[in-house]
């Protein structure tokens, strides 16, 4: 081969002509070789099972979107598979007016966003301390914190629901309490307790954030704290001013997930927990979201026999409670992603 | 080293005086050499001599002060630990303690309701009991074990696959994430237990799903279980491993459901490698499973003990599992003590089984960093 021709010429760049074999033999070596197919079979393999799995998760809402628009008739009808015949909104409209929805999400938005918000600032306060400081008894209470989430809430659920309402009367705190007249006998049919245990760190998988938090702080350079020291910071300062505005996208998630599982939650705020029966059932009532999952009055008549029809309008209901986590979480979830990616949790 | 910079300027807010004096020596420095510089260097004399003259007053005063506010760094370091965990700590010794030892009290007494709640010491008699006298609690607790650790394994492959998958990438990648974090947050709680008793769903499963139930009388399906069963048997695997599979895939909706934070985890560890490893690699000449049995799954594994611990926590505490859902039948009988027994019987033997998961998984995990 002679040398080759040069096309153009600039200071620093060159540009040359080899000699190249034709574009169809080099197509050719590109597209027929078993390196290419190997390549489209995995995309192929990949796709189907991302597509697959995507609609495994999602088949459950879908059929609840298509059977929220189904009537009485659809039930009867055999012809009628997914999508009804007649479609109308009905199930929602009486959803919303019979079972006061927007009641229901104002009262547990509140909620909610107070327990979260306490969650996780407590919780990564226990974190950040079980992280960064070696101190006497760091294992234990590390070792605690494990033990807390392998203890299922349904074992101590009694003991719990008895602790709090007989707080007034057995708890030496409850009954200087009482003595000034804070409280009444128990704290029954009050979120008080809800709010204790979440700012003690002992709310619903709270040992798995702190698990989660200690391992990101762990991950963040000691050099940036000391370096704060060094400029006079104190412990406190330093957490506030340079761990938290760090750790914003890991902190949203703990959040996020605090918030759906308090929002979702029909553990403690039933009667088997810190409620009693007749309190949550009062018409007039404090009404929380997981109280909208039943069958609205003017439905009742039509759903008579129909079992089927009954479980679509609960499923409505789910379509509502579910609603407005799904808005909130198309907001934050790549903060989600981000959160969890910088982490880099090691056991 | 920018982010650095800009946290490191949120402290430089000093006392007035002493950022004063910083300015002007900085100005200093940048100066050529002049007779001003001498003069500046002297003001900052000054001000170190006035630190000396604050310091030696506080050491004049009393002794007991000043041990008080010269606790050494490391006192001073705990100390603020325990701060840090303080809330939690006192929500144990408050709370959890308490009602620990109250429920596991009940289970050790009889329970009556006459005057308040009045519990009568009575041994063992409740444990015995839930062993010889409860007909179901031995069977249930041995199939409820025997079901979790088949599904464990299951769903720590599964989220490890799926999260090497998704941490690829391609497009649509974003929504595809989205959509498999999805169930940890919606299934939970209400939704769960509406899902988990709807007969809508189940029908509308029956008439279209994608995999049906084993019955095999499904002329819509796209795969069924029984065509599962028939291809793994027709290529002689064991039967045991054949059930296996077909209960698998049974259950996807409920594996894929619970793989969500597994996933997550996973998905931390695996940004955590160094592309720099991958790419050495790829010119040594390494073929993909060969990185991955060598690179990715040792830099891996210490996730994969994490998420085996927390399956292992997590199937075992949710409420469908079979021993939680019996458990909760006495319960609802208002039998507390009996329950109370059963439930902790079931926390012992998990505390085992998470152990010994423990034990054998720190036999492959591999540390990067030994700290």
């Amino acid at each position: 081969m002679d040398t080759p021709k040069v096309k153009r010429e600039t200071k620093n760049r060159i540009r040359v002509d080899f000699e190249r074999a034709p574009l169809s033999e080099r197509l050719k070596s590109k597209f027929m070789s078993l390196n290419f197919l190997k390549k489209v079979i995995y995309m192929i393999f990949k796709i189907v099972l991302l597509v697959g799995v995507s609609y495994v998760i999602l088949y459950p809402y879908i059929t609840k979107i298509f059977g929220s628009f189904m009537t009485a008739s659809d039930f009867e009808d055999v012809t009628v598979i997914m999508i009804s015949k007649h479609p109308t909104l009905d199930q929602y409209k009486y959803i919303i007016t019979e079972n006061h929805y927007f009641r229901a999400v104002l009262n547990t938005f509140i909620i909610s966003f107070t327990v979260a918000l306490l969650q996780t600032l407590v919780c990564a306060l226990v974190a950040y301390g079980l992280a960064k400081f070696k101190f006497k008894g760091n294992n234990i209470v590390f070792l605690l914190v494990i033990f807390t989430m392998m203890v299922p809430q349904e074992t101590i659920s009694f003991a719990m629901s008895t602790y709090f309402s007989y707080f007034g009367t057995k708890n030496p705190i409850g009954m200087i309490l009482q003595a000034i007249g804070v409280i009444d006998q128990g704290l029954i049919n009050s979120f008080v307790p809800l709010y204790l245990l979440s700012a003690t760190a002992l709310g619903f998988k709270n040992g798995l954030f702190i698990f989660m938090l200690r391992q990101f702080f762990k991950g963040v350079p000691d050099e940036l704290e000391e370096s704060a020291y060094v400029d006079g910071s104190t412990t406190f300062r330093t957490f506030f001013s340079i761990i938290i505005p760090l750790s914003i996208p890991m902190l949203v998630t703990v959040f996020i997930f605090a918030f759906a599982w308090q929002w979702t939650d029909d553990f403690y705020v039933s009667s088997s927990m810190f409620f009693t029966q007749s309190y949550l059932d009062r018409p007039d009532g404090f009404k929380m979201i997981s109280s909208i999952a039943t069958v609205p009055k003017s439905l009742k008549e039509a759903t008579k026999g129909l079992d089927m029809y009954a479980s679509a309008i609960v499923g409505t209901s789910t379509i509502l409670i579910a609603a407005p986590l799904i808005i909130m979480y198309l907001f934050v979830q790549n903060k989600i992603v981000q959160g969890i990616e910088r982490s880099g949790i090691v056991g | 080293m920018d982010l650095l910079n800009k946290l490191l300027n949120i402290f430089k807010k000093k006392p007035k005086e002493r950022r004063r004096i910083y300015l002007k020596y900085e100005n200093a420095s940048s100066l050529p050499a002049s007779d001003d510089g001498e003069q500046r260097f002297s003001l900052v004399v000054d001000t170190e001599k006035q630190e000396a003259m604050a310091l030696a007053k506080q050491e004049s005063e009393p002794e007991k002060k000043l041990k008080k506010h010269r606790l050494s760094l490391n006192t001073r370091k705990s100390l603020s630990g325990w701060l840090f965990v303080l809330p939690f700590v006192i929500g144990i010794i408050m709370i959890y303690a308490p009602v620990v030892f109250n429920s596991i009290q009940i289970t050790f007494s009889e329970i009556s309701f006459e005057k308040g709640m009045q519990l009568t010491p009575v041994g063992f008699e409740n444990y015995i009991y839930i062993f010889n006298k409860d007909e179901y609690f031995s069977i249930t607790i041995v199939d409820g074990l025997f079901d979790l650790i088949l599904q464990i394994p299951a769903i720590v492959i599964f989220s490890l696959f799926m999260a090497i998958i998704l941490n690829q990438k391609m497009t649509g990648r974003a929504v595809f994430r989205a959509i498999f974090f999805l169930p940890v947050i919606l299934s939970t709680g209400i939704i769960d237990s509406i899902d988990t008793n709807s007969k809508f769903f189940e029908a509308m499963e029956n008439s279209q799903g994608g995999v049906d139930n084993n019955t095999g009388d499904e002329a819509g399906g796209i795969v069924s279980a029984l065509d599962i069963q028939n291809l793994l048997g027709n290529i002689k695997l064991g039967t045991g491993l054949v059930e296996y599979v077909t209960n698998l895939v049974n259950n996807i909706f409920d594996i894929v459901s619970r793989s969500g934070v597994q996933m997550l985890i996973f998905l931390s560890g695996l940004q955590s490698i160094s592309p720099s490893i991958y790419e050495s690699c790829q010119i040594e000449g390494a073929t993909a499973w060969e990185t991955f049995w060598k690179i990715t799954f040792p830099m891996i594994s210490p996730m994969i003990l994490v998420n085996a611990v927390y399956t292992v926590i997590d199937a075992f505490t949710s409420a469908d599992n079979r021993v939680m859902v019996y458990i909760q039948k006495i319960y609802s009988k208002s039998d507390y003590a009996h329950a109370g027994a059963m439930a902790w019987v079931y926390v012992g033997i998990v505390l085992v089984f998470i152990l010994l998961v423990a034990l054998i998984m720190k036999a492959i995990v591999f540390y990067q960093r030994r700290d």
